[in-house]
């Protein structure tokens, strides 16, 4: 039983078998090079979003305003690089000023969810609010087109994909060779022990939320490019998309466990998960039952898991002599 | 000095708020006919404000056990495409399409809280994830045209119809009426029975509730359930006053009713609150909606308001429970020393 | 005046995950007595009562009610007895008044609603006849913890109980509020009511107590009839005579003056009133032992050197400098802390040994540019698993899957790794088998000859003589007795934490 991890193995295997599904239920439409770029690039933006997204689930908490702040951001490149011109240079200040609302809406949540001990989930929840009025406010609920070259080429063939894989790798790299990252784990699996071992717990929070505001902001500006506009729209359903592909991938929600790896297995997955859907003609709309009851299952089976640990603990409490309560 | 009760206190916030954005858009956007402060404007945030404090009677119930319920927008689309399915296919008397619908939503509230209560999955992340399936079914049973399109769906039966309307005199809207039962029973549940007592004992403190002989999980499912039903009440009065339903019916409807709550002093921590408050949060919601509207700003600016006051409350309300615990610590210190 | 029996627990039996924690138990109370409990931590006292209100399954045994053979399987079975149960404060439900509380789960109703005006009378009434200082209407939220706790008694008496169990009644009352509870149990007491009285305090339990059962190990060491409570009697008998004394109930206390000193606290007082001016010094090489009974402000004073709560007021100095206070600062100046809570406090169950010995060490692992060196992060790992002896050896093993000694090895083993000036260990040893025990104090002492200074916290009394150099025992909040080079015995230890002074000397 020690011996066989399913949870190693277990990804590959079901990876493998959907691709095989697919191919012997669609085998025309599913196994076309341009099906397999077209799932690529709907992969890459979920990929790139759940690479910054993963260090707040590390942590324990949540972002449901993945949606609206992605749209934001998007809006507000399309904004900036039109008042100016759209020169390439134009493109980059507005690229900037997207990361930029991203990272400081990121930096909003953690210092409201920290300082004011306010459940992360929310917090999010009421900023998606704001930040759907402020997408609309600043677009006027207009579609802003984004056709400048030096924006378009983003989101052109596999440049979302290498996008991806730089985000994946640097998100890799700082969690699973940095300092930092081995506080991101610390924190999320035992705050209290993380705070006795010196870690600033508040301080490496803020900055997990911060990271995934600025992620989120960039998958805004690649899903923009890609569809070559902007509006508040933009993210409809990401929310949903990115905490279900992160759960795939391995990553509880309760905090302290899963891998960047994991996530974007989830993400590509999820990308599968959504053609293969599409390809046998089911609404997107539709796809909503299974991504929620995916949720459901896997974090279900988490809560068990936890729930059996602390039973362990529990006994352990008890036999010992020092108990605190009740002795 | 005698200390003002914690939650009369709340309660004059909420209030205060309340009459503040009247005067403010009474003041803006003018009083008279079709201005702001007139009887039929005035009824008509009413109105609007109805379903949300029906849903809210529901999420009050879960959020004083220190729940959360993200999928009532979704529930909502759900009980009333089933109600559409029956009144498109089907020859059955429209009181038993209500029916129907009010088991449709107990149904869907019985199994969020079979998820959070007996699977332990977080509320905020089993009602989310619930959100997803019940709109997902609900796009899957939507009345579909010839040519399997999704349309809205035409619901104007006069024996139905009628629920949208107002009766006896101009303005007695029977949404209105039927909010005004759903508080006061709502009310009276928490304030005068048992189980509103275990309401509020499961929201405190989980382990007391346990020791003190509450059936916890009971309490917590029964919660869920209640807001099912209040999401069905509310379902209902939407498409009947709609004369149609369509499957994205409530998109982001879950928003409201919970901010109602929250700015009528139901804290998220659960444990206190009542339904009287949510009234008067849901009141506060529908006079912003109608205030922007009245002033011709951008609706937009709803959301970025709307969002805004629910930070600026929780937060309020972090820093004043975080003054009052002090203050007990400090005062059991005292008692200590004696 | 004491009647017939009204509950018995015959050859009660009970084990943790095989370690046996009552064994071949009996006890006995009488109709109209009060029946004081006491015996050490661990010593089985609240299983015992967690057996006999339904919230554990025993083992073995037999549980009667007046005579007849019962099974508890619930609260509710025992309150349907007529048994209640008086928690610490732990069942008020602050958002509810006084009298909701008082009748939760039994609200008077009228129909379907609860019947307030007779609720509040109700409670009224109880309150004027137990002459308590509350009010039916108040929130609880608006009231301290002393009238909490009130409400918690009043909860009790409401029940009409024939069997009332208090545990720890006093622990958060006003002296002035226990000796209204002290009344109130004689006035149940000539009712007939009989009281299972459970206490840490000796002098409580010697002024109310008809008779006293006294557990030591999980099993009976003796039932005194009241003329046969004498405190040092009672002392002795809970700590056992022990026939080798070498195995730790006498102790030559040894300190050296003469070392210089590592830590200095002045003055340190908290901000709540849990300790107050803790001043005392600790020495290089020596292990300050520092003793009590639980809740005695030990946790807090330690928590506070180390950094993790702020006290108000006080300093702190480490071979002369004055610390931050705050673990960061105190890790960097080389404080070393092990907390009480092994599993919420200590570690983090989901991550490797690995990671966790790392955790507080990355000053000092290399890291080429960014990257934490893998190699050397993982020789790390063993080199604490080689020192301490880890089981499994496994530097990939996650820490919450193993046992209770190990776990607090690997707590241990992170400070092994650094330079250490001052150590704290609070309860080091709570939970973990005899042979990790011992493992563990071998590595204090070791410490202790490179120079470490070390202040181990433990209610553990023969642990207490078993490492310390010298003892300071806190009682309520403050350094009561000091033991410095006499010979010292656990029930002068224990004595001056119950604030007794022995008799014997």
């Amino acid at each position: 039983m020690k011996n066989i991890n399913w949870s190693t193995y277990s990804k590959p295997i079901i990876l493998v078998a959907f691709i095989v599904i697919l191919s012997v239920l669609k085998p025309a439409e599913f196994l076309s090079v341009g099906n397999a770029v077209s799932v690529l690039t709907s992969v890459a933006a979920i990929g790139i979003m759940v690479s910054g997204t993963i260090f707040v689930f590390l942590i324990g908490g949540i972002d449901l305003s993945i949606a609206t702040l992605l749209s934001l951001s998007a809006v507000v490149a399309a904004t900036v690089t039109t008042r100016m011109g759209g020169s390439t240079g134009a493109v980059l200040v507005g690229l900037l000023a997207a990361l930029v609302v991203g990272a400081v809406a990121g930096l909003v949540h953690g210092y409201i969810t920290t300082t004011f001990a306010i459940p992360a989930f929310l917090v999010t929840f009421a900023t998606q609010s704001v930040f759907l009025g402020l997408a609309q406010v600043l677009s006027n609920n207009n579609k802003i087109a984004c056709t400048w070259p030096a924006f378009a080429v983003l989101g052109k063939n596999v440049v979302p994909i290498i996008f991806m894989v730089i985000f994946a790798l640097a998100s890799w790299y700082v969690l699973r060779k940095t300092v930092f990252g081995r506080y991101v784990y610390a924190v999320g699996g035992n705050p209290t022990a993380a705070e006795i071992s010196g870690i600033n717990v508040k301080l490496v929070s803020i900055i997990c939320y911060a990271i995934s505001g600025f992620t989120t902001a960039m998958g805004g500006i690649i899903l923009a490019s890609q569809s070559q506009q902007a509006d508040s729209a933009l993210g409809s359903g990401f929310t949903n998309d990115v905490i279900t592909a992160a759960v795939i991938g391995g990553i509880s929600l309760l905090g302290g466990e899963g891998t960047l790896p994991g996530a974007i297995f989830g993400a590509v997955l999820m990308g599968l998960l959504n053609n293969g859907l599409s390809l046998m003609n089911v609404d997107s709309t539709q796809s909503g039952l299974v991504k929620g009851l995916v949720i459901v299952v896997a974090v279900a089976f988490d809560a068990m898991h936890h729930a059996d640990q602390s039973r362990k603990k529990a006994k352990k409490v008890k036999k010992g002599p020092a108990a605190p309560e009740l002795s | 000095m005698k200390r003002m009760n914690q939650t009369t206190m709340r309660r004059l916030i909420s209030i205060g708020m309340l009459l503040i954005l009247v005067a403010l858009f009474a003041g803006l956007a003018g009083t008279g006919e079709g201005k702001f402060f007139n009887e039929t404007n005035l009824i008509e945030i009413v109105r609007n404000a109805s379903i949300p404090a029906i849903i809210g009677v529901g999420i009050t119930f879960v959020i004083i056990t220190a729940g959360i319920d993200l999928s009532t927008g979704s529930m909502l689309a759900l009980v009333g495409m089933v109600m559409a399915n029956i009144y498109v296919y089907t020859l059955w008397p429209i009181p038993i399409m209500i029916i129907v619908g009010l088991l449709v939503g107990l149904v869907c509230g019985l199994v969020n809280g079979f998820i959070v209560a007996k699977l332990n999955v977080p509320e905020f992340i089993g009602t989310l994830a619930m959100m997803l399936v019940y709109r997902g079914l609900t796009y899957i049973i939507a009345v579909k045209n010839d040519i399997g399109a999704i349309e809205s769906v035409r619901m104007n039966h006069s024996q139905y119809a009628f629920l949208g309307e107002d009766f006896m005199f101009v303005g007695l809207y029977y949404v209105i009426i039927a909010m005004i039962i759903v508080v006061i029973l709502g009310q009276i549940v928490l304030k005068y029975t048992r189980f509103g007592t275990n309401l509020y004992s499961v929201g405190a403190s989980k382990k007391a509730a346990t020791l003190s002989g509450i059936d916890v999980m009971k309490t917590r499912i029964i919660a869920y359930a209640v807001t099912g039903v209040t999401v069905a009440i509310g379902a209902i009065f939407m498409t009947a006053k709609l004369q149609s339903t369509t499957a994205n019916l409530g998109t982001d409807f879950e928003f409201d009713p919970i901010a109602a709550a929250v700015v009528g002093g139901v804290a998220l921590s659960g444990g206190s609150g009542d339904v009287i408050g949510t009234l008067i949060g849901a009141l506060f919601m529908a006079t912003l909606d109608n205030g922007v509207k009245m002033l011709d700003m951008n609706a937009s600016y709803q959301y970025i308001v709307k969002g805004a006051i629910i930070i600026a409350v929780v937060i309020f309300d972090s820093l004043y429970k975080r003054r009052i615990d002090r203050r007990a610590k400090e005062e059991g210190a005292k008692e200590g020393l004696e | 005046m004491a009647g017939n029996t009204i509950l018995e627990a015959k050859n009660i039996y009970k084990s943790f995950s095989g370690v046996p924690v009552l064994q071949d138990v009996h006890f006995e109370v009488k109709a109209g007595e009060v029946h004081s409990l006491m015996g050490e931590n661990g010593a089985g006292k609240s299983t015992l009562i967690k057996i006999i209100t339904g919230v554990y399954a025993k083992d073995d045994g037999q549980i009667y009610w007046e005579g007849k053979p019962v099974e508890i399987n619930t609260y509710q079975d025992c309150q349907k007895l007529g048994v209640a149960c008086i928690y610490q404060e732990l069942s008020v439900i602050p958002p509810l008044t006084v009298a909701q509380n008082v009748f939760l789960g039994r609200e008077p109703r009228k129909g379907p609603f609860i019947d307030y005006a007779k609720m509040n009378k109700m409670t009224q009434e109880l309150i004027d006849k137990y002459q308590f200082p509350l009010k039916p209407t108040t929130v609880v939220d608006n009231l301290g913890i002393g009238q909490r706790q009130l409400i918690e008694i009043l909860k009790g008496l409401s029940q009409d109980s024939k069997l009332l169990i208090m545990d720890e009644p006093t622990a958060s009352l006003s002296g002035k509020e226990a000796e209204m509870l002290f009344k109130i149990i004689q006035t149940l007491r000539s009712e007939g009511v009989s009281i299972i009285y459970i206490s840490h305090r000796l002098e409580e339990v010697y002024m109310l107590s008809d008779r006293l059962t006294i557990l030591r190990d999980g099993k009976n060491a003796a039932v005194l009839e009241k003329q046969d409570i004498i405190p040092a009697k009672v002392i002795e008998t809970m700590i056992g005579k022990v026939v080798d004394e070498s195995a730790g109930s006498k102790k030559m206390l040894h300190s050296n003056d003469e070392a210089e000193v590592r830590l200095d606290v002045k003055g340190l007082t908290d901000k709540t009133d849990r300790y107050r001016d803790i001043s005392f010094q600790v020495h290089r090489g020596e292990i300050l032992g520092l003793g009590g009974l639980i809740g005695a402000g030990r946790t807090e004073v330690v928590r506070a050197i180390y950094g993790v709560d702020k006290a108000a007021s006080g300093e702190v100095y480490l071979d002369g400098k004055k610390l931050d206070p705050s673990p960061k600062a105190s890790i960097l100046e080389g404080i070393g802390f092990v907390p009480e809570d092994r599993r919420n406090q200590g570690f983090i169950p989901l991550l490797s040994t690995t990671k966790n010995v790392a955790l507080t060490n990355y000053d000092i692992v290399k890291v080429q540019k960014t990257a934490i060196s893998d190699a050397d992060e993982l020789s790390m790992s063993k080199r604490a698993i080689e020192a301490i002896d880890i089981r499994p050896a496994d530097p990939n093993k996650q820490v919450g899957v193993m046992s209770g000694g190990n776990q607090q090895k690997v707590v241990l083993g992170k400070w092994l790794m650094r330079d250490l000036k001052l150590l704290i260990v609070d309860e080091p040893t709570a939970g973990i088998d005899v042979g990790a025990k011992d493992e563990i104090y071998s590595i204090l002492e070791d410490l202790a000859k490179q120079g470490v200074a070390i202040i181990v916290v433990t209610s553990d009394l023969q642990e207490l003589l078993r490492v310390s150099h010298r003892i300071l025992v806190m009682r309520k909040g403050d350094i009561v007795k000091e033991f410095k080079n006499v010979e010292v015995t656990q029930s002068m230890v224990l004595s001056a934490g119950q604030g007794v002074e022995e008799e014997a000397k």
